[in-house]
């Protein structure tokens, strides 16, 4: 494609260097600088084999695919090594059903006189809290309060939330009700450059919160993360397609290189899969889901952001059955993640689980609960202020709600927002929430280890290089 | 330098430089039905030579419209000529009174009237303006009216005037739900559709004031929506008193005229040169190129004013332009564009629709644009740097061998062999030329054929007789379509 900084009247001479021409210029230096940085890293790999190598399948190495974007070019990479997942919990799960308000000066009064069915027969008290306990279908998460790993935040919302779920999921994942992007890739976009692993979704298809400009990886399944169709032509195949691309300007010109060495990186992180530490995932496309992440991660292919999906928590009936099944499977398959990563591993990574907004704090008349207000974030991992329930409370009484719903007493953004800049190392939180006043809760340490090494890792080459 | 814009477009082809935007070469059939329709076709440019451009782009706007254009395809939507209450007897008769199947259905006619439609000049408006009045499918409270939207509001007016389709949409019951209109009222105004009339459909952000929006929703309060979800005008819930919205005053002194008194809103916004030069800018980014010359939008925005805010001058304008004609390989295919041209340049016909309109449904899903379902009011982004995924790369990578491959169940099985055209070529070489032209739009540059030839792993004069093509075509078509000449258009 012809140069879009060039205006098409034809003087290009007498027109300054645009915004996009410097930025392009910035990209350069920067991109080389990481060059140089990741050629350390690489061993035996000099800068100029790598420099050679961007673009072309199978000759760069593992996690050092550079991803350069427009609104990176501005910003030299900061990342920290430490990765932030988001799990969304999409229809709204019942938060006074995982998080248990179980005393007195909690409210326990009032939620047995308008939802005793709803509260879980069988507790596991969180200690050093004034009363709160876990659904024990979340009993295999325990063992994380204990070392600091786990956390909770309650009557999380923010204004703007309405009751409606794909309102509410798009002001959450965009972080406004003015943003067209989302919050995680403008998050990416202060971080500065990564590799072709930096934002990865799991999950058929883009979610809101990753939506924009950063180039980011959609991987269904890591196993089908492959070349389509026959294996006997994929190594022509990519081999052909990468010459059709070469020197192509644009969006493609970076994404198709950038994804046929994805292909290899991808397929490097398979062959080494496999659960470690006596991990045991249960079935399902959630367990599957992290599963793969905890491969990616343990490859250090450079995640920095990861979103994972997962649904059925809409319990307008029958909720003691459906939710408590939904969370004795998520609590394992959280579990086996944490348990598989390792105690090392997981102090890079930080796990957030959010849900559209709460339910009614009643139970209507089909056993379920209708659409709420106020909700619970999970908190687990690394770097958190762990073992603790954050934020303000309101205790559960009929003047207390907000139209018979948890009242929103704290702001889902200021979680968010905390966990991007002290965990990922975000500048200004105001540009992935604007219009937000933040003010942080306390629920993550700062980051204060160096930048850890990504270690050299030497993948042998799945194919080999392409002939020039 | 101002654009040119000539009489007809065959002025325009003509007098235009022959260019396009590396590695694209100048085609501009496949420029024309690629950005003002679904994709190319062998058929579509023997019409276009047949009837010429100016002959081919009249009968174009001559076509049938609503959803006539495709009768097997209509025929598939059997719910979209209801009315919401109907919709709904039908729901609960079928077993689920809050089921999906209207939604489902809006949304495989729409796929299939893209894919087959022969209006496709048509299609392409309906999309863009489906885009820019969002209302999300498959949302909260439009599982029995989104129809309404699509058939009674963008179709009905995609080739008329645009302060016809803004008032109808200000009076239909799916945008109005998805805007929360229809629970605005004068004790509790919802500014939602207030604003987004403002910032998305009319005049665009930055000039107007927080107090146009709350001036704005007041005067609009009072519509809303009956139990079975039609259109009603409830005067006990409009916001009496002088509003000021821009340089609009009125005095909206009576509930009884409040109605009136939001269509003369409409109408001023309608008519705003702010509007007009916001459609252009869209419009341009739509058909023309992410960056448009604010000359080629000017031109643009003047055939809307001067036209009385009609649509088909400001399309005929860009049609006529240079800087249209130059501009092909100007724009990345968007993912569905991408999946729908490689229905079409297979020559893949409706099939059995109950397989292959769910099969175009899921494929959509998993590349992320299913049509008239982005959940926020904006509509789909129309530039290439909102649709960077690896993921979807390698979505379309599958799916081009899969139509190449007769993959799915209910499409036809294709004779790649067909593609070779007359006289059939006798060398690998030219057997692979052939194959660029017809799925490609011409032969790809040197380099790129070379490419393929290496692909194949033999020599371009190895006799077709001899050559791997006998087994490896199914292997090598694909590619084509995973080249840069057909991801851009």
């Amino acid at each position: 494609m012809t140069d879009k900084s060039t205006p098409p009247s034809g003087d290009a001479l007498l027109t300054p260097p645009t915004g996009d021409a410097l930025l392009r210029r910035q990209a350069t230096r920067v991109r080389s600088e990481l060059c140089a940085q990741d050629a350390s890293w690489q061993g035996g790999w000099t800068r100029r084999t790598f420099l050679a190598g961007l673009g072309m399948v199978g000759v760069a190495a593992l996690g050092s695919q550079l991803v350069t974007t427009r609104a990176a070019y501005a910003a030299p990479g900061t990342s920290n090594g430490n990765t932030l997942i988001v799990i969304f919990m999409r229809g709204a799960a019942d938060g006074l059903r995982i998080l248990v308000p179980n005393s007195s000066a909690l409210g326990l009064d009032y939620l047995k006189t308008v939802r005793p069915q709803l509260i879980p027969a069988s507790l596991s008290p969180l200690s050093g809290t004034p009363g709160w306990a876990l659904n024990s279908a979340l009993a295999p998460l325990l063992p994380f309060w204990t070392t600091g790993e786990l956390a909770f935040v309650p009557g999380v919302s923010t204004a703007g939330i309405s009751r409606s779920h794909f309102q509410a999921q798009s002001y959450l994942e965009r972080g406004s009700d003015t943003s067209t992007t989302g919050w995680l890739d403008r998050a990416l976009s202060q971080l500065g450059p990564g590799t072709t692993f930096r934002a990865v979704a799991e999950g058929a298809t883009l979610p809101a919160a990753l939506a924009g400009e950063q180039t980011k990886l959609v991987v269904d399944s890591l196993k089908n993360f492959v070349f389509p169709g026959w294996s006997g032509v994929a190594p022509q195949s990519e081999t052909a397609i990468a010459t059709l691309y070469r020197g192509l300007s644009g969006p493609l010109g970076e994404d198709v290189p950038a994804t046929l060495a994805a292909l290899a990186t991808a397929a490097s992180a398979q062959a080494k899969a496999g659960v470690r530490n006596g991990a045991v995932y249960p079935s399902g496309n959630f367990s599957t889901a992290l599963k793969d992440l905890a491969t990616l991660l343990r490859a250090e292919v450079g995640v920095q952001v990861a979103t994972v999906d997962v649904g059925g928590w809409d319990t307008h009936t029958d909720e003691v059955n459906q939710l408590d099944r939904n969370l004795g499977s998520a609590a394992k398959s959280l579990a086996a993640f944490l348990t598989d990563l390792g105690p090392d591993r997981r102090k890079r990574v930080t796990v957030a689980v959010v849900t559209e907004f709460g339910r009614r704090v009643a139970m209507n008349a089909s056993g379920g609960t209708d659409h709420g207000h106020g909700s619970v974030v999970w908190l687990l991992g690394g770097g958190l202020a762990g073992g603790a329930v954050h934020g303000r409370w309101s205790p559960l009484a009929a003047d207390t709600l907000d139209s018979g719903d948890v009242p929103g007493v704290n702001e889902v953004f200021d979680v968010l927002g905390e966990l991007a800049q002290k965990r990922l190392g975000v500048g200004s939180v105001s540009a992935l929430f604007p219009g937000h006043s933040f003010s942080p809760l306390g629920v993550a340490k700062a980051v204060t280890l160096p930048m850890p090494p990504q270690p050299p890792v030497k993948v042998p080459l799945r194919r080999g290089p392409i002939p020039r | 330098m101002p654009t040119t814009i000539w009489p007809s477009i065959a002025a325009a082809i003509a007098n235009s430089p022959h260019t396009a935007h590396s590695p694209m070469q100048w085609d501009p059939a496949s420029l024309l039905l690629n950005r003002f329709g679904f994709g190319d076709q062998p058929a579509i440019r023997a019409e276009l030579a047949g009837y010429g451009y100016d002959g081919w782009w009249a009968r174009q706007l001559a076509a049938p419209t609503g959803y006539a254009a495709q009768p097997e395809i209509a025929a598939h939507g059997s719910l979209l000529g209801l009315t919401p209450k109907d919709v709904r007897a039908w729901l609960k008769a079928n077993g689920n009174e809050y089921g999906w199947e209207l939604m489902d259905q809006l949304t495989e006619v729409t796929l299939g009237m893209q894919a087959w439609s022969p209006a496709q000049l048509y299609e392409s408006v309906v999309d863009f303006f489906a885009n820019h009045l969002n209302v999300a499918n498959h949302s909260d409270a439009v599982w029995t009216c989104r129809h309404t939207m699509d058939r009674d509001v963008i179709r009905r007016y995609a080739f008329g005037s645009f302060t016809d389709m803004l008032l109808a949409s200000a009076k239909n019951p799916a945008m109005l739900q998805y805007l929360s209109l229809a629970q605005s009222s004068k004790t509790a105004v919802n500014e939602n559709y207030g604003r987004e009339l403002l910032e998305l459909h009319t005049v665009g952000v930055g000039n107007y004031t927080e107090d146009d929006v709350k001036n704005a929703a007041k005067v609009l309060t009072g519509r809303t929506t009956d139990a079975d979800y039609n259109y009603v005008y409830k005067s006990t819930k409009h916001w009496v008193g002088p509003v000021t919205v821009m340089g609009f005053s009125h005095p909206n002194s009576t509930a009884a005229d409040g109605e009136a008194a939001g269509d003369a809103l409409l109408r001023y916004l309608a008519t705003h040169p702010k509007t007009a030069s916001r459609l252009a800018q869209k419009l341009c980014v739509r058909f023309v190129s992410d960056t448009p010359t604010p000359s080629l939008v000017a031109a643009v925005a003047k055939a809307y004013t001067d036209s009385g805010t009609q649509i088909l001058p400001m399309l005929s304008v860009i049609v006529r332009s240079a800087e249209f004609w130059t501009s092909r390989g100007a724009k990345v295919r968007r993912p569905l564009e991408n999946l729908l041209a490689t229905v079409r340049i297979f020559g893949y016909r409706p099939g059995l629709l109950t397989k292959t309109l769910p099969t175009l449904h899921w494929m959509s899903s998993s590349i992320g644009q299913v049509p008239l379902d982005w959940s926020p009011p904006n509509g789909y982004p129309d530039v290439a740097g909102s649709w960077r995924s690896s993921g979807t790369l390698l979505n379309l990578w599958e799916y081009h061998r899969g139509f190449a491959q007769s993959w799915w169940d209910g499409f036809d099985t294709i004779d790649l062999t067909t593609l070779y055209g007359s006289p059939a070529p006798t060398t690998s070489g030219a057997a692979i030329r052939a194959l660029c032209v017809r799925l490609a739009g011409g032969p790809l540059p040197a380099a790129h054929q070379q490419a393929l030839q290496t692909f194949l792993g033999e020599p371009a004069s190895t006799p077709l007789t001899k050559s791997a093509l006998r087994w490896y075509l199914g292997h090598l078509v694909p590619l084509i379509l995973d080249s840069p000449e057909f991801a851009l258009r």
